[in-house]
């Protein structure tokens, strides 16, 4: 029954993102090797992070919210932006569309966040005779996860890959790429500043990011227009 | 408190950890909602024949008593707070040998050795009286009955009755377990139990040398005192005995510090030899008590004027039993009881004399004293037991703790003891002294009776658990050695009939679970979720008719879109 337990998990943490591959067009172009490189860049930046939050970051006395503590922590988030970029950017990919390419990197990224950090606790907890909603509430976070991530590629591909934008929107791209990328920081916030239980978080999660896929979605749809 | 920074840590960590997979491949974390100590009910072979629980691992769905008739209980730890308990159920159950998982006896919180608000008796006696006859009458059915499945005892705390409100609530509205409702898994890990070794018993032994006149001091008379000092409970890891037969040992070694008080100085030294016995084996029929009489020579043991026996003195009743096996008449049997009855009434107890006749055919031996009959040595026990107990019966059972015993009737009891030798001793009968009393340097030390008692009544003495050299006989070696001379130490191996097992305590892991249909159903939702993820993202990037057109062709044909 633990086995089954697992399993279920597993399916909701990891199944959408296989989902995702088969069910759009990125199958049919073959964008797997865009992916796994985001994956690895992924991983890269998750070593850079960890070096960088360990050196700048003090042990905090209380376990309440720090400001300071946090937007230290905020701004070691954007290295993630800036391996975002370097996968959208500089990886020299077999050429396939923009519109894929963000897509691949977004799916890649997501899913090596997956994996480094659900897969180990899902393994040593889920399999265990406990029945909690954890694993359950993690499997949806990493739904919102790849959600905001697919969102957050496309953004960045948006800023850096497309020039001709209208002007109008430039801002608008900016100020939602801000609220995706602090995303970390704000769930961390309601967590420990605010005191919401985790099943809060991960319904805000949810929320947040089918909004914010909303949002890019139109923005990408918008910016596509007049090339298309 | 560096929470924030740990979970940072963690964060990071849990990458590190995926890193290194095949490490968390083994990786295998218990996270139980509740992990609680058990005890487990005795396993013993009395002459071949099993007894008592014959399991020890447990993994099975918890259950009130409040199921509903009928129902299937082999695949359930049936928890039953003895507070509350139905003895009727537990008679049925165990009588009938009817199959159960498991059971899970849950003691009231005071008995725990942790617990310590109120010592002493006294408060809601009528309640305290009606859980002795209940754990009595439990105790009694237990350890006489072949059970085959395993039978733990555990202390009521905050978790474990939450654990058990659940489990009622559940009961009671007859809902199978489920991840919403609440069902619980117990978990007992443990191998199959093994036998033991044929224990080893412990003897101790002490000397308080009278004052020799001329010649031989073996010439002088000797009274010996004795107690046993061993257990024998339904579970062994919590069979403290305070009263049977704490209360006796307390008593022997206070009475051995007043006395070598007395022996030190050559003007109060008697013209007795007073001998000091602690012996174990005593739930054996006595067996410790046998082979430490054996290994006497013959002059030594003609050389025992009297013996007298302590066991269960501490009990808040005013009235001891003299037991004896003499008949009453006897000249000595008279001259002890007179010295006793003579000294009771001044500390306003009430001894009674009891005889009963040995069997000599019969192997059992009730009493201590009737061991040193067996022999020709003048005996008596002293005990608040005015009936000879059954074989493992009042030898520190399951409601023999701290709380059922009471000081005050130690004090009296240690007290009649020691002025009625120090009577006779000093040849005082019959007149109104008070050698040992209370403020004197003489007195009886309150304090050190009431360490002793705390000793004894959070460790339990079960013979074949308690090793040649454990702490406990260490210090009761260490004891006599303080007040007496030539201790001596005497290790047995126990005869008799019985076989014991190990596995006397284990850890219970309690975990909440999730039905199967939980599970099943998760799958459902989870497995219609995808599908309708993966229609929804078709139509949206490709066209409702490419979702069509997959399921018309078959799988292997790959789909162009225009």
């Amino acid at each position: 029954m633990t086995m089954f337990h697992f399993f279920n998990c597993a399916i909701l943490t990891f199944g959408p993102h296989a989902v995702y591959y088969s069910a759009t067009p990125l199958s049919e172009y073959d964008t797997l090797g865009t992916s796994v490189k985001a994956a690895l860049v992924y991983l890269g930046t998750a070593l850079v992070k960890l070096v960088c939050l360990a050196t700048f970051l003090n042990v905090s006395e209380s376990d309440s919210f720090d400001p300071y503590q946090e937007l230290l922590k905020a701004l070691i988030g954007f290295i993630d932006v800036a391996g975002l970029y370097f996968a959208l950017t500089q990886l020299t990919h077999r050429n396939i569309s923009q519109n894929h390419k963000f897509q691949a990197v977004g799916l890649g990224w997501a899913f090596a966040d997956s994996v480094l950090h659900r897969l180990a606790p899902l393994w040593v907890g889920a399999r265990g005779l406990e029945f909690t909603w954890d694993y359950i509430l993690q499997g949806l976070e990493a739904n919102a996860n790849l959600v905001l991530s697919i969102s957050l590629a496309a953004l960045g591909s948006l800023m850096w890959l497309r020039k001709n934008k209208p002007r109008t929107l430039i801002p608008i791209i900016y100020a939602c790429a801000g609220i995706v990328s602090t995303m970390p920081s704000i769930t961390s916030y309601l967590k420990r500043g605010l005191g919401w239980h985790f099943a809060e978080v991960v319904g805000f999660e949810l929320f947040v990011s089918l909004v914010m896929a909303f949002f890019s979605w139109q923005l990408f749809s918008t910016c596509q227009k007049p090339s298309a | 408190m560096a929470t924030q920074r740990k979970e940072v840590l963690v964060d990071s960590v849990y990458s590190v950890i995926a890193l290194l997979c095949i490490l968390v491949a083994c990786a295998e974390l218990c996270g139980a909602s509740a992990v609680v100590d058990v005890y487990r009910l005795i396993q013993y072979d009395l002459a071949g024949v099993p007894f008592g629980s014959r399991l020890a691992s447990l993994n099975h769905h918890a259950g009130s008593s409040f199921f509903a008739p009928g129902a299937d209980l082999s695949r359930t730890v049936v928890m039953l707070p003895v507070r509350e308990l139905n003895v009727t159920f537990i008679r049925e159950y165990i009588g009938q040998r009817k199959p159960l998982g498991g059971l899970l006896f849950l003691l009231p919180r005071m008995f725990s050795s942790e617990y310590k608000d109120s010592a002493g008796g006294g408060d809601d006696k009528p309640g305290k009286e009606l859980l002795r006859n209940i754990l009595v009458e439990l105790e009694r059915l237990l350890i006489h009955a072949n059970i085959r499945y395993p039978v733990y005892f555990a202390f009521e705390d905050d978790k474990i009755d939450a654990v058990l409100a659940d489990v009622k609530r559940n009961d009671a509205t007859g809902q199978p377990a489920t991840a919403t409702t609440g069902g619980y898994k117990l978990v007992v890990t443990a191998p199959e139990p093994r036998k033991l070794a044929p224990p080893t018993i412990t003897n101790i032994q002490g000397w308080l040398p009278g004052l020799k006149a001329d010649g031989d001091s073996n010439q002088l008379p000797t009274i010996a005192i004795v107690a046993s000092y061993d257990t024998f409970g339904a579970a062994p890891a919590i069979s403290v005995g305070s009263d049977s037969n704490g209360s006796g040992v307390v008593a022997l070694v206070e009475i051995a510090r007043l006395f070598s008080l007395l022996y030190t100085n050559p003007k109060t030294r008697g013209r007795y030899n007073l001998l000091f016995g602690l012996t174990s084996g005593g739930p054996y029929n006595y067996n410790g008590t046998h082979k430490w009489l054996r290994s006497f020579d013959q002059r030594l043991r003609e050389s025992i004027d009297y013996a007298i026996c302590l066991n269960s003195i501490g009990s808040v009743d005013n009235e001891l039993w003299l037991h004896v096996s003499k008949p009453p008449e006897n000249a000595y049997i008279k001259q002890i009881f007179e010295g006793f009855h003579n000294v009771a009434e001044e500390v306003d107890l009430k001894v009674g004399l009891k005889h009963k006749k040995i069997n000599i055919s019969n192997p059992r031996v009730a009493w201590e004293h009737e061991q040193f009959s067996r022999l020709r040595v003048t005996a008596a026990t002293l005990s608040e037991l005015p009936l000879a107990p059954e074989l493992l019966e009042s030898t520190g059972g399951l409601f023999d703790n701290r709380h059922f015993v009471s000081e005050a009737a130690i004090f009296r009891s240690i007290k009649l003891v020691a002025e009625s030798l120090a009577r006779h001793i000093y040849g005082q009968q019959g007149k109104n002294i008070n050698i040992f009393a209370d403020d004197s340097n003489l007195g009886v030390n309150p304090a050190y009776v009431q360490s002793w008692l705390d000793l004894l009544s959070r460790t339990p003495r079960v013979a074949p658990f308690l090793s040649k050299n454990d702490p406990l006989i260490m210090a009761m070696k260490k004891e006599l050695e303080d007040h007496t001379v030539e201790v001596n130490v005497q290790h047995e191996v126990l005869d008799g009939m019985f076989t014991f097992y190990d596995l006397t305590s284990a850890k219970l892991y309690i975990y909440q679970v999730a039905s199967v249909t939980f599970d099943l159903l998760l799958l459902l939702v989870l497995g219609s979720y995808l599908i309708i993820l993966f229609s929804f993202l078709v139509v949206t990037t490709r066209g409702l008719d490419d979702l069509i057109s997959l399921f018309r062709r078959p799988p292997s044909r790959k789909v162009k879109t225009a």
